[in-house]
């Protein structure tokens, strides 16, 4: 398969980017999008054309959370419930034209080209994505009964992997429903209805103060995010927030 | 003095209790609307106009009103404004996710809808203060009384003017009419009922209404659920009960208002 490949470029933080074109051929169906962009900057390498293109990656399976691309104007490319190490190049037509930009928000800034600085995920955790108990050894599983659906509930909330796509998607680069799943996963069980209130306050204080956007219910980081959680997640932060206004830690 | 930090998700809040309590008023404004299809020389709908223009606790309420109408504007506006700012540099293609449309244009349609609004504020406040050109009409028992006093103004308002509700006021009034009779120590008030009869005869004010209302449906029809997200009470058990009354409520509130102005219209 053939592409033509737009990629932004930019030299550093501070550097003015822009989009730079690619002709790239021989590119297998099966190939995944990282893949080719692995061929693409050995050709770059080998041939001294320019430098590599520079991106985030780690686990190449879809569970890091590292890898995070805006490809055609969807954030982890044309495919629902995938991170872009997931993305093959079967998804594309031959001899498409490839938009492929880095996470836009303010919170994100670019490094190089298109690796954004996403520990603004990571101060927001640290504001209160907790709990400080000191727990001593670890309890047996089923010392505290938990109900099975509110287990699933806040499982599907914890297999958030924090890769931004929720951010990147949201035409106001809101952070809620990464925020949301933060809370939901400790709100939802016993250990962390204890400090719910001061977590949420907390948590969301300082995702404003990072400056992320508000939500405005268009749900785009509930269609792109590849852990596929949802608004309701987005709706218990909410609920969670007037419980905590009122200074009671909510049980959900 | 340090002022409180109001945080996006009770900015959000407030932007949709305000709202819930505007679209409430909507349906209740809908129903009062339907008065004008009755027959009646306007004597349901003008007896509402003028218990709503004349009792004190409605003036508190219409205070209330056109303030919760601003902070919603306002608070939306700022909430916009902010949420801009969090993406400074745009991406160069436009979005391709699924996302609920109504949520992209909501302060569009909501500065449509307050432009509006405006006008209809022009249209029922200027008329009620006479700067604007309406119909006007006077109780016709306060007529009666005046004839004792000052029979030339009784008998100017009986010329001038025509018996209509059961023969209840006396109406038909214009801005020149109003500032006579008030002179004489008459109340005069707008005539809505045939004000508002006379208006949805005319095509093109027909069609802006129904472009009006299309975009009011697209606000409320985002507007409703986002009420109940914002809250938090859109839950896995509740959120198809939430989008089917969505849709009934939006459906049956924008369908009241454009029954009347089509019904009139063809003469119902």
């Amino acid at each position: 398969m053939k592409f033509t490949l737009h990629i932004w470029r930019q030299e550093n933080a501070k550097a003015k980017g822009h989009f730079e074109t690619y002709e790239i051929d021989n590119i297998r169906p099966d190939c995944s999008f990282l893949e080719m962009l692995d061929i693409l900057n050995e050709r770059l390498i080998n041939d001294r054309i320019a430098h590599p293109v520079c991106f985030d990656n780690d686990c190449r399976e879809g569970i890091c959370g590292m890898c995070g691309l805006y490809i055609n104007g969807r954030p982890h490319g044309n495919d629902d419930g995938i991170t872009t190490c997931q993305l093959h190049m079967r998804k594309f037509k031959d001899g498409d034209d490839i938009w492929i930009e880095p996470w836009r928000a303010k919170p994100f800034p670019v490094i190089r080209d298109l690796v954004v600085d996403r520990s603004a995920f990571d101060k927001i955790i640290q504001a209160g994505g907790y709990i400080s108990t000191t727990t001593g050894g670890v309890p047996d599983a089923n010392t505290i009964p938990i109900p099975k659906h509110k287990a699933d509930m806040a499982m599907d909330a914890a297999s958030c992997i924090g890769c931004g796509a929720c951010v990147a998607a949201c035409k106001n680069a809101s952070a809620m429903l990464f925020v949301g799943a933060k809370v939901s996963h400790l709100a939802l069980l016993p250990q962390g209805q204890i400090e719910a209130a001061d977590r949420v306050k907390k948590m969301v204080a300082k995702m404003d103060e990072l400056g992320f956007g508000s939500c405005t219910n268009t749900y785009a980081c509930e269609a792109e995010c590849p852990k596929l959680i949802k608004r309701q997640n987005i709706s218990r932060l909410n609920r969670q927030w007037i419980g905590a206004l009122f200074g009671r830690d909510r049980k959900e | 003095m340090n002022i409180p930090k109001i945080h996006s998700i009770s900015k959000k809040i407030l932007v949709g209790a305000l709202g819930a309590f505007l679209s409430f008023f909507l349906l209740f404004h809908a129903s009062a609307n339907l008065l004008i299809l009755r027959h009646d020389d306007g004597e349901w709908y003008n007896a509402f106009c003028h218990f709503m223009g004349t009792y004190s606790i409605i003036k508190v309420f219409e205070i209330g009103l056109l303030a919760a109408l601003l902070l919603h504007a306002i608070l939306a506006i700022w909430l916009a404004v902010i949420n801009k700012m969090a993406r400074p540099v745009s991406y160069k293609k436009p979005t391709r996710s699924k996302t609920h449309t109504g949520s992209k244009l909501q302060v569009w349609t909501g500065i449509l809808i307050f432009a509006c609004l405006i006008l209809h504020f022009t249209d029922f406040y200027f008329v009620k203060s006479g700067w604007v050109k309406g119909k006007y009409m006077t109780k016709a028992e306060k007529v009666v009384a005046l004839n004792a006093t000052q029979p030339d103004a009784a008998n100017y308002a009986e010329q001038h003017g025509k018996y209509s509700a059961k023969g209840n006021w006396l109406t038909n009034f214009d801005k020149e009419d109003k500032a006579f009779l008030e002179a004489a120590g008459l109340e005069v008030e707008p005539d809505f009922y045939h004000q508002a009869r006379e208006k949805f005869k005319i095509l093109h004010i027909v069609i802006s209404y129904l472009v009006f209302f299309t975009v009011v449906w697209f606000h409320l029809r985002h507007g409703f659920a986002a009420v109940f997200q914002t809250f938090g009470l859109y839950n896995y058990k509740y959120s198809r009960a939430i989008e089917i009354l969505g849709q009934i409520y939006t459906w049956g509130v924008c369908l009241m208002f454009t029954i009347v102005v089509i019904g009139v219209y063809f003469g119902l």
